[in-house]
Order: C-alpha cells, then structure tokens, then sequence
C-alpha cells in the first residue's frame, strides 16, 4: 500500500489556469461586488446606514448596465464569447435579458423602498438578497451547461423563497414562503434527477454535447430518428421542472398563494423576473440542449401551453383579489410565451424573436400593473379589485396609467401588448400544421376571455364609486412614482414603435458555445 | 503487513460501532456510534486509495447526515430510553430481523460461492486515476473544479453564503405578535376552489372541441362524437355547480 499519494506531493504538476474574459464577466462581478459591500454595510454602520441601502442597490443594478452596454457595443468585432469550452456564453441573446433582468430588477428596488422602509421588514438583507437572486438570474442568461444552469437556478430561487417570507409576523406570508420553497425544492429535485439522466445517458454536460448525444447514437453514430424512452423522461423531467418557475398549468398551483402573501414588491418580482428566469433557461435548453428532440419537446410545449392559457384565464375570470388574479393572468401568460416553444423546431429564429420580444414587453406591463396595485394599496391597505373602484375620482394618473396596463396586458393595439401577442400568434400560424393551427385558435379565442377581465379591472377603476366615497388623493413617493413614469413610457413606446423592440430582440439562434 | 494490520484495526472500529448503534439503549449513542462506523469506513476507502471517497464519506456522512439525525432525535424528544420500547409499526423489529438475516445470508453465499461474481476480479490492481502523470482522483476532480468548473463552483459558494444570510434573518425571533390574517381570505380562497372546479369543466369542454376541429375529414361521425362529448363537459359542469348549492 502506498500512503504517500495521500501526502502533499513534492513535485508540482503545472495547473493550467482557465482562460477567463473579465469584461465578459464584469457585469456578474459587480453585481457580486455590491451585494457583498451591501451586507458589510449593515454589519458596519447598522441603523445608520438604513437610509441608504435601497439608492446603494439601484446603483449596483444602473452601474452593472455599463459593461453590458460595452459588452453589446463590442459585439459586431468580436461575435459570441465563449468560455470555460462552452459552459458560459455572451452572446446577443444573453445581452438582452440581463439587460431585462437588471432594468426590471431596477423598477422592483424602485417600488420596495417606501414599501420596505415603512413596513415591519428588514431592510439591508432585503436589498442585497435581492441582488443575488437578480445575479442568479443575470448567470442563467449565460449559462449553456447543466451544471451552471442549476446552480444558476438555486441562485435565483433561493433568495426568492426567503424574499416571499419577508412580511415575518403576517401568517400569510410565512405560507406563502413555504408553500413556494416546499414546490421549489420538489421542482428542483425533478429537474436535477432528468438533468442527471440526461448526464448518464450523454457523458456530457454541455448543452451543444448533450443536443449532439440525443440527435445520434453514442455507440454507432448513427442519427437517431426517434429518442430513447429514458432520454424522453430526461427532457421531460427538465422541461416540468422549469414549468414549475414559470408557473405554468398544471405546476402553477402553488403561485396564487404565495403571490397573494408576499409582499407586494417581492410579487412583482416573483411575477417578472423570476418567471423570465425561468423561460430563459426553457429557451436556452430547448434551442441548444433539447433541439434535436422536437419530438419530443413540442408536444409537451403544446399541452403546457394550452393548458396554462384555459386554466389561468378561467380561473382569473372569478377572482376578488387583484393580486390572485395577477397571478392567474401571469399563467395565462406563460401560456403564450410557451406556445412558440410548441413550434419552435420547425420555425426557430422566429420563435425565438417572439419570445424574447413578448418577455421585454411583459416585463414592463407587468411590473407597472404591480406599481399601480401597490400605489392603490397604499391608501387603501387591500388588495381587493373593489377597492379599486371609482380609482379615476382620486387619483387619475393611476387610473390612466392602470387602464393602459391592462389593456397592454390584454394585447389591445397600439399599446406594447398588441405587438407581442401579435408576433407569438404569427409564429405559431407560420408553421401551419394541424396542431399549430388549434394552438393558434386557442391563443386568438383565450386572448378575448383575457380581455374581459383585464377590461372590467378598467370598468371599475373608471364608472364605479370610490368606497364610502372616499377621495383623499394618493401621495405616490419620488421612487415610486418614477417607477410608474418608466412603466409606461416602455409600455406606450413598445407599442406605438414596435420596431425599437424587434431591433433588440430579432437574435439569431442562440450560440451553443 | 501494514495493510494487513490496518485492515484488522478499521474492521474491528467498524464491526464495534456497527453492534453499538443497534445496541445502545440510548438514540443519541446510536447516532455516535454510526460516527465510528463511518470513520473506521473513511480509512478502509483510504487504504484503497479511494481518498476523494474517503474525504466525502467523513465529511458528508460522519459530518451532515449523523448531525442532521442528531437534530431530528433531539427535536422529537426521543433521546430516552424508554421510548425504544414503542414499536410505531406492528411487527417492524420481527421484518428488520428477517430481512438483515436474509442479507448476510445473501452475502456469504455470494461470497463463497463464487468471489469473483461480481466484479469477475478478485481485487482491483493499479492505482485509480491516470498513471502516465501520476494523477490521482483527489487531484483530477479539483482539476475540474477549477478549470471547467470554476463559475459554477464560486457560484455555490456565493449560493450557500446567501443561505446563511437568509436564514439567520428568517431564524431571528421577531419583536410583536403575529399579524391577523384578513377577514376576506377564506372567502377569497373558497372562491378561487369554486373557479377551479368550474375552469376543470370548461377544459374538458375546450378538448372536446379541440379534438373535434384535428378531425382529418370533419365527418358527421366526428361531429356526432364530438357533441356528445359535450354533452358530458356540460353535464360535469351541472354536477360541479350543483354540488357547490
């Protein structure tokens, strides 16, 4: 027996340092950099520092743009970067939704500091929680391998379950926490164990390799015409375990509950970032990693899609509570975003585009909604949709800025909505089969039942009485109020100019690496 | 001869601690008993030059997981004797017996039998890993960890920070009672169950529609299937609404 290889070796074996482009990296570094500096200084200065946590981490968001934007400037000269042999990508598409990630990240720091400050919460672990889990989703944009993209998925969700619980002496909030953590984990364990079948049957873990593994035979070489069983329940397992952050149907239950306990800001979140997370890394498994079996993606694509869109709007149509039927409308939504994904082996480059387009205009509807609830919640401390009522009569900037927020949400021209519900239909027609055609029919008959209840949150707001004719006007905080402004502006232009979105968001297919 | 005596050595810890944990009277000994158990494993791994095994086997198993049982004994309140004597499940001690009995039967025969059944070698020669550069597995996997991995790797460990940090916020005894939950939730949640229940029907019904539409020819029989499939949508739907009155 020889003992010595336990013992540190005399002989140095040269360690070949991995190649890494810090400016490709940046971004994540500062992010990193000031959520650290943000806990150390709430260690240091305690209550002092209060005050200024919340500017500190709208800073780190605004100052982690710079290199993004220098990073997309270079991009003509030098193409995609690539590192660590195609684990970690900068490419167009993972620009773009970083950049979404940290604007929207941005609004939900705008609409948490009065919330945060004048609630029972703490504020420092708040701010720097929330720039993790928005780190964790600026990693998913570029990660093209398992392994990144799950812990890239623990990064983003771990601090959303502890974010959800944050309202500590409401019981509902405490629920809501550990209803999404009990099915995050159980989503979690499912994704891994179809991410570790998709290991054992490929022996790779990048996602071009494993995409190359499922199209051929490993042995022979031969193309396969059709997957393996064990191969099917490894895409399927992935794909549910992602369904499950997106909250499509049938894994949304657990979004009503946990949407309607946390606090508002951390819905909005919840609602946005997280769920574009979460379609982020659908995107990126099913063009690179899964392409080869459409076979096998779209027509689980089909039935998440089609099931998301009939539940989430039936259901949306007899909620109370403003927030539930947030909730069940964003289901609804992934829906739509998911319905490409059912075409996407047959018309790519233009699923892709929709979806991203649908993503960075969903993004700025949504999070204003949530701005308008929170802005109403205020004077009236409910989330119901009567307290809504007769909004026009106290507070008519609210009340304009909310009617065009549902009814962008509702995808009625010339608002930011029309423009991304119009290019998901038209990528689904595109392809033309059967099956695309139902889709398409559901997508067209599901936006008009969506319209009724965005349009009778508008009815409300616009022809009822305020209740016990109440008309104290709401006095909307700086931050909040240039949250709302920033909501609409992006809402109103992605509409009225179309083509500044498209310009953005027509990538090419994404780079494997 | 070392091998041999270290063998001898880690096979009686092994054996000790094996006995201990399902003969002490007391849970928490049990618990410190499997700790031996798996050090005296560790080094069994380390004289097969398996030291990536072992330092997982020490860490994991001894470190976590027999902490994580020592948690959950001493959260229950079962760290008596006593409570040994409660058998949760009739008969469980006679089946445990059985099915350990049939175990090292199975393995003595398998061992006897034929010891090479199994591996179709006696014992592995050669060291693990790559010989040409003298690599062992320890030094191949922080290789990976550091090379291909590294992202991933300073990800976690920014990932288990943030857990620490979380929880100890969460942990941390808040001043105050709890909050009431408002009056209008249950209403609100039995709403939503009635939505359920009424958006299950109408999917049925959007199916059977849909089926009905990939009917290839749009024959009468289709049409005629598709309308009694109907029929069955909306008699789930009057069932459910007269179940709610």
């Amino acid at each position: 027996m020889d003992f010595s290889a336990a013992l540190p070796v005399a002989d140095v074996v040269a360690f070949n340092r991995p190649a890494i482009d810090w400016h490709a990296a940046s971004p994540e570094l500062i992010l990193l950099g000031f959520g650290a500096l943000l806990t150390l200084v709430d260690v240091i200065f305690l209550d002092r520092a209060k005050q200024y946590t919340a500017a500190l981490a709208g800073i780190g968001l605004l100052v982690t743009m710079v290199p993004i934007l220098t990073l997309a400037n270079d991009m003509s000269e030098t193409g995609p970067r690539v590192m660590f042999d195609g684990a970690y990508v900068i490419d167009e598409f993972s620009l773009i939704m970083k950049a979404i990630f940290i604007l929207s990240g941005y609004v939900v720091i705008l609409l948490s500091t009065n919330y945060i400050a004048e609630g029972d919460y703490w504020e420092s672990e708040y701010y720097g929680l929330m720039l993790s889990a928005i780190l964790g989703m600026v990693v998913m944009a570029s990660s093209r391998d398992l392994i990144s993209i799950f812990v890239a998925f623990e990064l983003l969700s771990i601090p959303s379950y502890m974010l959800a619980t944050w309202k500590k002496r409401s019981l509902e909030s405490n629920e809501a926490g550990l209803k999404y953590y009990l099915m995050g984990v159980f989503a979690s364990a499912i994704m891994l164990y179809g991410m570790s079948l998709l290991f054992g049957a490929s022996g790779e873990t990048i996602l071009t390799k494993v995409n190359a593994s499922l199209s051929s035979d490993p042995l022979t070489g031969e193309s396969l015409s059709s997957s393996t069983p064990v191969l099917t329940l490894a895409v399927i397992f992935v794909i549910v375990g992602f369904a499950f952050k997106v909250s499509a149907a049938p894994f949304h239950n657990w979004a009503p509950d946990t949407y309607s306990g946390a606090p508002i800001p951390v819905t909005a979140f919840l609602a946005v970032a997280s769920k574009i997370a979460g379609f982020v890394a659908l995107v990126q498994l099913v063009f690179v990693g899964f392409y080869a079996r459409a076979d096998v993606f779209q027509p689980l694509m089909w039935i998440l899609a089609a099931a998301s869109m009939i539940i989430g709007n039936l259901i949306a149509l007899r909620q109370t509570d403003i927030v539930r039927l947030m909730a069940y409308s964003g289901v609804a939504q992934a829906g739509f975003i998911l319905a490409p994904l059912a075409v996407a082996g047959d018309v790519g480059d233009q699923a892709l585009a929709s979806i991203v387009s649908y993503l960075a205009i969903y993004a700025a509807m949504n999070l204003g909604a949530f701005a308008v609830i929170l802005a109403a919640a205020r004077k009236t401390g409910s989330t119901s949709i009567e307290s809504m009522n007769g909004l026009f009569s106290y507070a008519p900037g609210l009340a304009v800025a909310m009617t065009i927020f549902m009814f962008a949400l509702a995808g009625i021209p010339p608002l930011g909505g029309w423009f991304a519900k119009f290019q998901i239909f038209f990528a689904v027609v595109e392809q033309g089969g059967t099956w695309a055609i139902i889709l398409g029919v559901l997508l067209a008959v599901n936006s008009v039942i969506a319209l009724y209840y965005y349009a009778s949150v508008a009815r409300r707001i616009w022809a009822d009485q305020a209740p016990d004719g109440d008309l104290t006007p709401i006095r909307i905080p700086p931050s909040l109020g240039a949250a709302l402004v920033l909501t609409v502006v992006a809402t109103l232009v992605f509409g009225f100019l179309p083509g500044a979105v498209s310009q953005f968001t027509d990538v090419g297919l994404i780079a494997g690496g | 001869m070392v091998e041999i005596i270290v063998f001898a050595v880690c096979a009686a810890i092994v054996l000790v601690g094996a006995v201990g944990v399902i003969a002490a009277r007391n849970p928490v000994h049990s618990a410190l008993f499997l700790i031996q158990t798996l050090f005296g494993m560790a080094v069994l791994f380390i004289s097969l030059e398996a030291h990536f095994l072992a330092a997982v086997q020490v860490v994991v198993y001894a470190g976590a997981i027999v902490i994580l049982f020592l948690f959950v004994i001493m959260l229950l309140g079962v760290d008596q004797a006593e409570d040994l004597n409660i058998e949760p499940i009739v008969g469980q001690r006679f089946i445990a017996f059985i099915v350990g009995a049939a175990t090292f039967v199975l393995m003595v025969a398998t061992l006897a039998g034929s010891s090479d059944a199994i591996t179709g070698q006696r014992q592995a020669t050669g060291p693990l890993g790559d010989e040409l550069t003298d690599n062992n597995n320890v030094r191949e996997l922080a290789e990976a960890l550091f090379t291909d991995y590294v992202f991933a790797f300073e990800a976690t460990a920014i990932l288990l920070t943030i857990a620490v940090v979380g929880a100890v916020v969460l942990a941390k005894r808040t001043s105050g009672e709890m909050l009431p939950v408002p009056q209008n939730t249950l209403e609100i949640r039995e709403a939503d169950y009635q939505a359920r229940v009424d958006a299950r029907a109408a999917e049925l019904e959007a199916n059977a529609a849909a089926a009905a539409e990939a009917g290839e020819d749009g024959s009468a029989e289709a049409s005629s299937a598709a309308a009694s499939d109907d029929d069955t949508a909306d008699d789930e739907m009057a069932d459910a609404e007269g179940g709610d009155a």
